[in-house]
């Protein structure tokens, strides 16, 4: 059974005449099947469903928010009951009442497609394709011995509904495909581990279309680099050659988390932290004017895909940063309404138990023109990191530290030997500023990322092409 | 339809059907109060049913994981998804159901939880006092039914009363403490805003300094060793060990893995921590059991699956799937609370962290980033305060470094401990540090 958005409306109905001015329900399914293979068998399938209803209201001023996924008649109203009763109790705590920003909210129903959709079956044709992929990887084309190699496969249809106060009427439904896989290997007395995520919206088309084969042999061949062949890096400052997996993941690190409305005005502090933007505003310089980031919700088979966010506003692209300038910050109505603006829809649940926070969609940095050889034949003296596999931030989203897992030596323009572990740590400032050319081949990453509490997980891209630092920090 | 009714209901359509089934229906009634810039910025609820269905046939495995009450339509398809599978190289037989019934509960949190009212939480804790302060109380109450073909019948009750607080004295001045219990505990949430707070005006009232990356004496509060070491515990899980996801191997059992002040044990049967439980998700009795004991590893922890891939016993830890532990405990030490920045001497007291990531699971490299109060230490007293300092070191390295335990016990439960845990403030020498 799905609610649709016009039977959840007499819920908000009811909020409002329990005191509350403002309410929305929304009723949120996620089903799918997973297989997990190691080293070629399975180890389990599963199948998952998790639906329910969820209500947020706003009552004396104060936020509350209910859920439960039992369907059950009384169980919902008691919902309803509880999210104002929740608003009510804070009420005379909050110093300035909670307010959403005025919106041509979406009366709409939308839906991505599969074109091979495994559902039809029982999600049979899933669990052929994981083992079908693996045997079509070619192990012993590496020398390295596979201690052990996990692959899993999981195809999930999300189906939203949502009904707000103020008219929002939406209803989507999203197919996405994942493939994750970890393969931990050593040769030469050395030992190490390859994790990788690929998704996006649709179905099992995804497997050749993201080229899932030829990314898993492409790390099998880094990690044999990385085994047998890395020596050590070079240290201190220099010039640095990026690859789109890095790039893609400081888009998302450095200027997409930061731009975050709800952390910025703190109201994430103790969690996913704040932000530089506290202090640097929206019109100030932070990068060289190469430097365009986008977030853009609307790109097709993407994985972080939507048309209409989880307060029913229209998606569209999000300019972060134009021409090295800072720019707008990701709003949901909430934070929008505190700071005069429009919410340009980057509200986001995981789940029916998830209350609509600020989230990222597809980060990623605007090409530009130059070819990676262009980018690598004007360093002198330098390293470039084309993949990583430790990163980490402070909660200011200040200082970055990006540590190399293929990654190469460069001399007089030339790539060199492959080196082990070099570790990029930079402030954003200084990273957006020293980017002196861009590369023309933009690539996307599939990711799941981490915010509010309880902790939610939604699907994004992470993107950029290669790009070239100047004098920046390897340690 | 009551928690035994509806498993009851789900095992008897998988009763003939399967060599081997096991239902896990559970039930979580929870209330969060999220708090930012000093006031309330939302309160949550959540009425959550949860209904986990195993089961096998000729050694292949199929899981269902339902967010939902009505199963029904999901059951009827199994046998056609399990026909499609191979046999599962992690199968083994579920084990004898030696697990108990259990009820470790608090009837003020069921109160709070039933009523969906915070008030008494709001006065108990003094939050209408004017503070910068952000952080999440959280209560719950927790109910599961297991029930399997090896004629398990299983009732675990709990509850839980967790959460934590970062106060600022100004914006770049500011400390982080959480707590956890499964008992209403005002006095210790109210000693963990306490703590978080004294660090915030410590910070504050010191100079701000830069300090140059290199290898620094370092004191870790219970918020850092506890990310730090429940990262070593899920290592020490058969499944991570088996997977690649730790930098421990099958070899290292009864090995000095680390420094023989630390002593690490996985307590399910602790009726203060809120990962308590008799029985694990096989229906097997769980046990306390030490994971690192005076440094040596004396257990890796285990399902009957990755027993059997070990060629060990089940330790009681399962997880279906994965190994996991439920409560860690850290033995104290000698160190008290007063003589700990003396015994730093010069370096670094670390009070806080996040996102401890592995550039190479197996060997251990890793690298985390200091958050909220650094307190630069020089002749055991304090002298500064910094930030966005990373400890960027191998994990057996870290651990072998450490010199010295403290006396007084935490118990820490937030975003990145996410297994309740009971611990001391943690001395490590010789810790590579980086800095901006």
């Amino acid at each position: 059974m799905i609610l649709t958005p016009e039977e959840l409306t007499p819920l908000v109905d009811k909020a409002l005449a329990l005191g509350a001015s403002y309410g929305e329900a929304a009723f949120h399914r996620v089903k799918g099947f997973q297989i997990i293979l190691m080293n070629g068998s399975p180890i389990t399938a599963s199948y998952t469903l998790s639906e329910g209803v969820r209500v947020r209201v706003i009552a004396g001023g104060s936020l509350g928010f209910s859920a439960t996924d039992s369907l059950e008649k009384h169980d919902i109203v008691n919902v309803v009951e509880k999210a104002v009763r929740h608003a009510k109790t804070t009420a005379s705590l909050v110093s300035k009442s909670v307010e959403m920003s005025d919106e041509r909210l979406g009366r709409a129903r939308y839906e991505a497609s599969a074109r091979k959709d495994p559902e039809e079956r029982g999600g049979e044709d899933l669990f052929k394709l994981a083992v079908e992929l693996y045997k079509s990887i070619d192990l012993s084309k590496y020398k390295v011995n596979i201690d052990s190699f996990l692959l899993g496969l999981s195809y999930s249809i999300e189906e939203k509904s949502l009904a707000t106060s103020d008219g929002g009427l939406v209803e989507s439904r999203i197919p996405r495909l994942e493939v994750f896989y970890s393969i931990t290997a050593s040769s030469e007395g050395n030992r190490a581990n390859r994790w990788q995520q690929i998704g996006g919206s649709g179905g099992l088309e995804l497997i050749d279309e993201l080229g899932v084969i030829q990314v898993v042999e492409d790390d099998l061949r880094s990690l044999e680099l990385y085994l047998r062949n890395a020596k050590t890096p070079p240290k201190g400052r220099m010039d640095v050659v990026l690859g789109p997996e890095v790039v893609g993941l400081a888009m998302h690190e450095s200027i997409g988390h930061p731009s975050e409305a709800d952390r910025v005005l703190g109201r994430e502090a103790a969690q996913a932290g704040l932000s530089y933007r506290r202090r640097i505003m929206p019109g100030e310089k932070i990068g060289s004017d190469l430097v365009t980031v986008i977030d853009d919700p609307t790109i097709p088979s993407s994985y972080g895909f939507y048309l209409y966010d989880d307060e029913a506003v229209p998606a569209r692209p999000r300019y972060l940063i134009l021409r090295g300038v800072l720019n707008e910050y990701l709003h949901n109505r909430e934070t929008a309404a505190i700071m005069g603006t429009h919410s340009n829809g980057s509200a986001r649940t995981e789940e029916w138990w998830s209350e609509p926070i600020i989230r990222m969609a597809n980060t990623y940095m605007a090409p530009g023109d130059y070819s990676l050889e262009e980018l690598i034949e004007d360093v002198k003296d330098g390293v470039y990191i084309k993949k990583y596999m430790e990163w980490n931030i402070d909660d200011y989203r200040w200082v970055a530290r990006y540590v190399g897992f293929e990654a190469y030596k460069i001399r007089n323009g030339r790539l060199e030997e492959p080196v082990r572990n070099p570790a990029l740590e930079v402030n954003t400032r200084e990273f957006f500023s020293s980017i002196d050319a861009v590369g023309s081949d933009l690539r996307f990453y599939a990711g799941t990322c981490g915010k509010g509490e309880p902790a939610q997980g939604v699907p994004v891209w992470m993107g950029g092409p290669s790009i070239r630092l100047r004098g920046v920090m390897i340690k | 339809m009551t928690l035994w009714e509806l498993a009851e209901a789900s095992a008897r359509t998988l009763r003939d059907r399967f060599e081997e089934y096991e239902v896990i229906v559970g039930n979580e009634k929870e209330i969060m109060l999220k708090l930012a810039n000093g006031e309330p910025s939302v309160t949550q609820s959540w009425n959550r049913y949860t209904i986990t269905v195993y089961v096998t046939k000729n050694g292949k495995i199929f899981q269902t994981s339902l967010s939902s009450t009505s199963p029904g339509e999901v059951l009827e398809k199994l046998d056609t998804i399990l026909a499609t599978l191979s046999p599962s190289p992690l199968y083994a037989p579920l084990p004898e159901p030696t697990g108990q019934d259990y009820e470790n509960t608090d009837e003020r949190v069921i109160e709070i939880v039933e009523s969906g009212d915070l008030s008494r939480v709001s006065e108990d804790l003094e939050l209408d006092q004017a503070r910068n302060w952000a952080g999440t109380i959280r209560l719950a109450r927790e109910e599961r039914v297991l029930v399997n073909s090896n004629k398990a019948s299983l009732h675990g009750e709990r509850t839980l009363f967790n959460g934590y607080m970062r106060v600022f004295a100004d914006e770049d001045s500011s400390g982080q403490w959480s707590w956890t219990s499964t008992m209403y505990r005002p006095d210790i949430a109210k000693k963990a805003v306490g703590a978080a707070a004294r660090l915030a005006e410590e910070c504050s009232s010191l100079p701000k300094r830069k300090i140059e990356s290199g290898n620094y004496r370092v004191l870790l509060s219970p918020m850092v060793a506890g990310n730090l070491l429940e990262v070593v515990a899920r290592s020490a899980s058969g499944g991570a060990v088996l997977f690649g996801f730790s930098f421990f191997k099958k070899e290292d059992l009864e090995a000095i893995v680390a420094s023989e002040k630390l002593t690490i044990l996985d307590k399910p049967r602790d009726r203060e921590l809120p990962g308590y439980s008799l029985f694990d998700d096989e229906g097997v009795a769980t046990r306390d059991k030490p994971v690192i004991e005076k440094g040596v590893l004396k257990n890796i922890l285990h399902n009957s699956k990755t027993a059997k891939l070990f060629g060990a016993k089940t330790t009681g830890n399962a997880g279906l799937l994965m190994p996991e532990p439920f409560n860690l405990d850290v033995a104290p030490g000698d160190l008290k609370d007063d003589e700990m920045l003396e015994a730093l001497g010069d370096g670094l007291y670390i009070t806080n962290n996040w996102y401890t990531r592995f550039q190479n699971y197996p060997e251990g490299l890793f690298s985390t980033v200091a958050r909220d109060a650094v307190i630069i230490v020089e002749d055991g007293k304090p002298v500064g305060c910094t930030s966005r300092v990373r400890i960027a070191d191998s994990m057996r390295r870290l651990l072998s470094n450490i010199e010295g335990v403290g006396a007084t016990l935490w118990q820490i439960q937030w975003w990145e401990v996410s297994t309740p845990t009971r611990l001391p403030h943690i001395l490590v020498s010789n810790a590579r540090i980086t800095s901006e």
